[in-house]
C-alpha cells in the first residue's frame, strides 16, 4: 500500500517537475537577469541619451488594451526612433489602480501610464510621484488643445501631469424597441437626443407600465462607471457635484437631494448594489434593462459581439444626452492621456516624453493613436479621424450632438478617491431605504473632510 | 515532561541537540522569520505610525492613535464581526456536512465512492476566480438561477437582489465558501471512517448497540484526530476568504460582506493608509492568534 | 428490531437522493464553466439560461489565445518562442505550486521532526510562535511584505509568490505532529549504530512520515495553486502572471466578456483536473494516511 501511495506522489511531483522544466529554469534566474537588465539599462540610457527602455502600462481604453493594435503602433515610434524600446502591460479598471499601488510600493512603477487625470493628476500626481510636463504643453502642437481639457490636467499648483490624448463625453443609452412598445419614444427628442427631466420620468414610468419592471439600474457595488450615476443625479435638477473652484463637494444641495428622491420615488428606476457599469451594459444589451447610464461612443460603435448600436436581439440602441430640467446637459467627461512616472531616472523621462509626443502630435500618428481609443483627439486641428470607416456616421453624431454638452472635469477636486467610494456607499444605502437628506450629508461630511486634508 | 528530560541528560548532550536541532530548523526558520516575523514586526512597528505613500510622505510617530481610532470605526468593527461570522458558521458547518455525507458515502461501492468523492472536491480544483464569475450569475437579480428556480417553484414572490440585499449578502458569500471548502474534508472522513477498527464496530454490534450508539462510542473517538485537522484547516481556509469578496461585493452592500482581511487591503490600496492598515492587521493577528492558542490548548487536551 | 431495519434502509435511501441532488449543485458551475467557453457571445449573456447550448463554437479560445502574447520561457536573456500569454500563465501557475509544495514539504518535514523529537532551547517560544502564526492571513502582513520583495528585487517575480508560502508554518505545525508518532528507541538504534543526524532523518525519519508529506503536499499544491490574493499583489507584468489573475483580468470595465473568462477558466481547470480524476486513488490516499494518524 505505502509503495503505491509512493508512486503515486513521485509520478505526480514528476510529472509536474517535467511539465514545467521550462519555465522553471527560465523563473530561477529571471529576477536576477531583470535585476542586471535594469542597472545595465540604467547605465547605457545615461551614457548614450536616447538609447533607453521605457515601460508603458494602459488601462484597457478601447483597442488601446489590445496588444495587437498597441504593438503596431510601437512599431511605427520604432522605426522613427528606434533606441527607445517600449514594452507594454496591460491593466484592468478591475485590479488596475490597486497593481499600480502595489508597484508604487514595490519600486517598479512603470514609466508611462495612459488614463485620466483623476488618477494621473488627482492622485499619483498629488502624492508627487509624477514627472511635470509643462514642457510639453509649449510645444506648438499643444497649442490649440482645448482649454477646459488643459485645465483638467493641471494640478492645482500648476504642474501639468497629463498629457492629453484623447476624450469622449459619457452620455446614456435607451432600447428603441421597449420605448416604441411603451409608446414613450414621444417624450425624446430624437433629432437633439435631449429630453427634459419631466418627459424623462414619463418615459421612465410609461416602460414600466408596458410590463419592463427594470427600466434602469442604479448600479453602485463598487466606483466602475460611477460618472453615470453622478451624471445623471447632477443633471435632473442642475446640480453640481462640487464647486466651481473645485475645493468641495456640494452633494447636499437641494437640487442633488431632490433629483436623488426622484430617482427613489420613481418606479423602474432600481437601486442595484449588486452590479456595476460594466455589469449594466451587459444586461442592457442583453434586454434586461431598457435604459444603461453607462454609455458612450465606444459603446455604440462597438462590434464585439453582434452589430454595433444593436443589442443582442437586434433591438435599436438610441444614445442620449442625461435628461435636464433647464435643457442644458453637463455630460462628464472622459480625458484619457498619458503621465510619466517620476523614476529617478533622466534618461528614461526623456525616452518617455518622447513616446508621448509620438503618438500625440506625430501628424501621421495621431490620428491613429486617437481611432484605437474610439473617442475624439483634444485639439480642434485634428479632423477626420473616423472618415471612410464603418462608424464615421456613429462617431459624426456624437461628435455633433454630444461633445458639446461636456462638461465641467470636476474629478481633479482633492479627495477624489474618498469621494468617489462614498459615493457608492452613499447610493446603497439610500436604495436599502436609508432616508436621503442624512446620506447625502454623511456623503459630504466625509468627502469634504477628505478634500480640506 | 520536558523538565524530565533535561534532567536526565548531561549539559553537553542539551547543547549538542540544540545543535543539531537547529541545524534541521534552519531551512525552515529562514524562510519563517523572513517572510512571516519579519514582515510582523515592521507591521507593529508601523502601526505607531502615520504612514502613507508619496514622495515626500513622511512617517508621524503617533503611539496609540491608530488604534484608538480603530476601535472607533464603525466599518472595521462591522468588519471584525463579519470576520469572526463567516469564520463561526463557516467552520462548524464544514465539519458536520462533510462528515454527514462521508457518513452516506463511505461504504458504498468504490466506484460510486470516487464519482462522489471527486464531484465534491471539483470546487476545489476549479480555482476561486472562475468558480466566482458563476456564482455571480447565479446570484443574479434579474435572471440568477435562484430566482428563477425561486420564482418557478413559487418560494419567492418577487426576485432577490441576494448580493445585493445586506440581509443576504454575507450568507451569499458564506454559502460560496462552504461549497469550495468541503472537499477536503470529505476526502479525509471518507477514509478515517474506512479505517475505523471494524473489530471494535462487530463486538458493539454484538452487544446490541444502535447506530447512534456506534457511531458516538466507536467511531467517533477514532475519527477525532481527523476532525481536529479538519477544524484546523477550516478555520485557516476562513480567514483566508478574500478573492470571494474582493470580485464580488467589494464589501458592500453597505458594508455588510467588510471583513478585516478586505478592509485592510482597502485602506492601504485605495486610501494608502499604511500605518492604519498595520494597525488592523495587528489587532486581527492577535485575535487569530488567541483563537489558535485556544483551539490547539483543547485539542491537546483531548 | 425490523422498524429500525427498515428505519435505517429509509435513512439511506433519502440521504442518498439528497446527496445526488447536492451533488449536481456541485457539478453544475464547472458544467457552466466549460459549457460557457464554447458558447457563443449572445448565448452566454441570454437572460434565459441555454442550458444545453445548441451550437458551439471555439472563438472564445482563439480570442482568449491571440490577445496577449508571451515567451513561453525567459532565462536570462534568452527568450523562448512567443506563445500566447496564457500558456506561459499555465506554465507559471504549475511552477508556482509545484515550487512551493517541494520547498515546503523538505523544509516542514525537517523542522517538524526537529520540533518532535529533540529537547533544544526556545523549543517551546518557536513552537509558540507556530502555532499563533499558523491562521495568519497575509493581508496582515501584506504592506510589509511588498516592501520587502521590493527590497530583495523580487517584487513582480513568482518567486514573491512562493517564498511568503514557504514561510507560512502551519506544515511545520503538521510535521511536527506526525514525527511525534516516530518511536524514539528507532532514533536511539540508529544513533548507538553510528548513523550520522542526516542519514538518521532521510533513512528513517522521513520514510516514516511519508504518509503526512503527502497529505501536506497535496495541501499547499492547492492552496497556492487557488492563493489569488498574493497573486494579485505581487505580480504585474504579463509574462509573470498566473492563470486566474490572468482570468480576473480578462474582465474588462464596460463590457465582461464571459466567454473569454470561462475559456480562461476552462483552460486553468482542466490540468489539475485531469491530475486528480487520473490519481484520485493516491491523492486521496495522501491525504488520510497522515490524517488519520495525526
Amino acid at each position: 500500500m505505502k509503495k503505491l501511495l509512493l508512486t503515486g506522489l513521485t509520478l505526480t511531483a514528476a510529472g509536474m517537475l517535467a511539465a514545467c522544466g521550462g519555465g522553471k529554469a527560465a523563473d530561477q534566474t529571471s529576477a536576477a537577469a531583470d535585476s542586471k537588465a535594469d542597472t545595465k539599462q540604467e547605465g547605457a540610457s545615461e551614457a548614450a541619451g536616447d538609447a533607453a527602455e521605457v515601460s508603458l502600462w494602459t488601462y484597457p481604453v478601447g483597442k488601446w488594451g489590445d496588444s495587437a493594435t498597441v504593438d503596431g503602433i510601437i512599431k511605427k515610434f520604432n522605426e522613427k526612433y528606434p533606441n527607445i524600446k517600449v514594452t507594454v502591460e496591460y491593466l484592468d479598471y478591475q485590479n488596475g489602480d490597486d497593481q499600480i499601488n502595489t508597484a508604487i510600493e514595490g519600486k517598479q512603477a512603470p514609466d508611462i501610464v495612459l488614463e485620466g487625470p483623476e488618477r494621473l493628476v488627482a492622485n499619483w500626481g498629488a502624492k508627487g510621484l509624477m514627472v511635470d510636463l509643462k514642457d510639453m504643453f509649449e510645444k506648438d502642437a499643444a497649442s490649440d488643445i482645448y482649454d477646459p481639457v488643459k485645465t483638467a490636467c493641471k494640478s492645482p499648483t500648476g504642474e501639468f501631469y497629463e498629457y492629453p490624448a484623447f476624450m469622449v463625453a459619457h452620455c446614456m443609452a435607451v432600447n428603441k424597441t421597449m420605448f416604441e412598445k411603451a409608446d414613450a419614444l414621444k417624450y425624446l427628442d430624437l433629432d437633439t437626443h435631449t429630453w427634459t427631466t419631466d418627459n424623462f420620468l414619463k418615459a421612465v414610468q410609461a416602460v414600466y407600465d408596458s410590463g419592463q419592471q427594470n427600466v434602469g439600474a442604479i448600479y453602485c457595488v463598487s466606483q466602475g462607471g460611477d460618472q453615470g450615476t453622478r451624471a445623471l443625479v447632477n443633471n435632473l435638477y442642475s446640480g453640481t457635484f462640487t464647486d466651481k473652484d473645485h475645493t468641495k463637494y456640494t452633494v447636499d444641495s437641494e437640487e442633488n437631494k431632490k433629483a436623488l428622491q426622484a430617482i427613489v420615488d420613481q418606479a423602474g428606476l432600481n437601486f442595484d448594489p449588486s452590479i456595476a457599469g460594466g455589469d449594466e451594459i451587459t444586461l442592457f444589451r442583453n434586454g434586461t434593462l431598457a435604459m444603461s447610464l453607462c454609455w458612450n461612443a465606444s459603446q455604440q460603435t462597438n462590434s464585439d459581439n453582434g452589430p454595433a448600436g444593436k443589442t443582442n436581439a437586434g433591438d435599436e440602441i438610441i444614445p442620449m444626452l442625461f435628461p435636464s430640467d433647464d435643457g442644458v446637459t453637463e455630460l462628464c467627461g472622459g480625458i484619457w492621456g498619458y503621465g510619466i512616472f517620476d523614476n529617478g531616472d533622466a534618461g528614461k523621462i526623456e525616452a518617455a516624453k518622447t513616446f508621448i509626443d509620438f503618438v500625440c502630435n506625430d501628424e501621421a500618428q495621431v490620428k491613429e493613436s486617437v481611432k484605437a481609443s474610439g473617442f475624439f483627439p483634444v485639439r480642434p486641428s485634428v479632423t477626420g479621424v473616423y472618415e471612410g470607416t464603418e462608424t464615421a456616421d456613429a462617431m459624426k453624431l456624437f461628435e455633433e450632438k454630444f461633445m458639446p454638452s461636456m462638461g465641467d472635469y470636476y474629478q481633479v477636486t482633492k479627495g477624489w478617491t474618498t469621494a468617489r467610494t462614498e459615493w457608492w456607499n452613499m447610493l446603497q444605502r439610500i436604495g436599502a431605504g436609508g432616508d436621503v437628506a442624512t446620506e447625502v450629508a454623511t456623503f459630504t461630511t466625509n468627502a469634504n473632510a477628505a478634500a480640506a486634508q | 515532561m520536558a523538565k524530565g528530560v533535561y534532567t536526565t541528560r548531561s549539559k553537553e548532550l542539551v547543547r549538542r541537540e540544540t545543535a543539531s536541532a537547529y541545524m534541521f530548523l534552519l531551512p525552515s526558520l529562514v524562510f519563517f522569520i523572513g517572510f512571516v516575523i519579519i514582515p510582523m514586526i515592521i507591521c507593529i512597528y508601523t502601526s505607531f505610525f502615520d504612514s502613507t505613500m508619496g514622495k515626500d510622505a513622511k512617517d508621524v510617530f503617533i503611539g496609540f492613535g491608530n488604534y484608538i481610532e480603530l476601535f472607533q470605526d464603525g466599518i472595521f468593527l462591522k468588519a471584525l464581526k463579519n470576520t469572526f461570522v463567516i469564520v463561526i458558521v463557516s467552520v462548524p458547518v464544514v465539519c458536520i456536512f462533510s462528515l454527514w455525507i462521508s457518513s452516506v458515502i463511505y461504504n458504498l461501492n468504490d466506484k460510486v465512492l470516487s464519482v462522489f468523492r471527486c464531484i465534491f472536491y471539483l470546487p476545489v480544483v476549479t480555482g476561486s476566480v472562475a468558480v466566482t464569475v458563476v456564482w455571480k450569475w447565479m446570484y443574479n437579480n434579474y435572471y440568477g438561477i435562484f430566482n428563477y428556480i425561486g420564482k418557478g417553484t413559487g418560494i419567492l414572490k418577487t426576485n432577490i437582489n441576494w448580493l445585493g440585499d445586506e440581509r443576504f449578502a454575507l450568507a451569499c458569500i458564506i454559502l460560496i465558501l462552504l461549497t469550495t471548502s468541503v472537499g477536503q474534508p470529505i476526502v479525509l472522513y471518507v477514509s478515517a471512517l474506512g479505517n475505523v477498527d471494524n473489530s471494535l464496530v462487530e463486538a458493539a454490534q454484538v452487544d446490541g448497540a444502535n447506530e447512534l450508539q456506534l457511531f458516538w462510542k466507536i467511531k467517533w473517538p477514532q475519527i477525532m484526530p481527523t476532525t481536529l485537522y479538519i477544524l484546523v484547516i477550516t478555520t485557516i481556509n476562513s480567514f483566508q476568504c478574500f478573492a470571494l469578496i474582493q470580485l464580488l461585493t467589494s464589501g458592500g452592500p453597505n458594508h455588510s460582506t467588510d471583513t478585516v482581511m478586505y478592509y485592510i487591503y482597502y485602506m492601504a490600496f485605495k486610501m494608502f493608509r499604511y500605518g492604519y492598515g498595520n494597525a488592523m492587521g495587528v489587532v486581527l493577528a492577535i485575535f487569530i492568534a488567541v483563537l489558535s492558542a485556544i483551539q490547539f490548548r483543547v485539542a491537546k487536551e483531548r | 428490531m425490523k422498524t429500525s431495519n427498515t428505519l435505517k434502509k429509509l435513512y439511506t435511501v433519502v440521504s442518498i437522493i439528497i446527496l445526488i441532488a447536492l451533488a449536481f449543485c456541485f457539478v453544475f458551475p464547472l458544467y457552466w464553466i466549460v459549457t460557457g467557453a464554447f458558447k457563443t457571445p449572445v448565448s452566454i449573456n441570454s437572460p434565459v439560461p441555454d442550458w444545453i447550448p445548441k451550437e458551439l463554437v471555439l472563438d472564445n479560445f482563439k480570442k482568449l489565445f491571440s490577445r496577449q502574447a508571451a515567451p513561453i520561457f525567459e532565462l536570462g536573456f534568452i527568450k523562448g518562442p512567443m506563445a500566447p500569454a496564457a500558456v506561459r500563465w499555465m506554465i507559471n501557475t504549475v511552477f508556482m505550486a509545484v515550487m512551493a509544495m517541494v520547498l515546503t514539504c523538505l523544509t516542514a518535514s525537517m523542522a517538524g521532526y526537529a520540533l518532535a523529537k529533540k529537547r533544544f532551547h526556545g523549543r517551546i517560544i518557536l513552537f509558540t510562535l507556530i502555532v499563533c502564526a499558523m491562521a495568519l492571513p497575509k493581508q496582515v502582513i501584506l504592506i510589509p511584505l511588498i516592501r520587502e520583495m521590493s527590497a530583495l528585487k523580487l517584487y513582480n517575480t513568482i518567486w514573491a509568490v512562493i517564498l511568503p508560502t514557504v514561510g507560512w508554518p502551519f506544515g511545520v505545525f503538521l510535521m511536527k505532529q506526525f514525527s511525534e508518532g516516530i518511536p524514539t528507541e528507532m532514533l536511539e538504534a540508529a544513533r548507538i549504530d553510528g548513523a550520522s543526524e542526516f542519514k538518521t532523518f532521510t533513512d528513517i525519519v522521513f520514510q516514516m512520515v511519508k504518509p503526512g508529506v503527502g497529505a501536506l503536499a497535496i495541501f499547499t499544491f492547492i492552496n497556492s495553486w487557488n492563493d489569488y490574493f498574493m497573486q494579485l499583489i505581487m505580480l504585474s507584468s504579463t509574462s509573470n502572471l498566473t492563470i486566474s489573475l490572468g482570468i480576473a483580468k480578462l474582465q474588462a470595465e464596460n463590457s465582461t466578456d464571459f466567454g473569454l473568462i470561462m475559456a480562461g477558466a476552462t483552460l486553468a481547470a482542466a490540468p489539475i483536473l485531469i491530475v486528480f480524476i487520473a490519481l484520485q486513488k493516491y491523492f486521496t490516499k495522501g491525504i488520510t494516511l497522515g490524517a488519520v494518524k495525526g
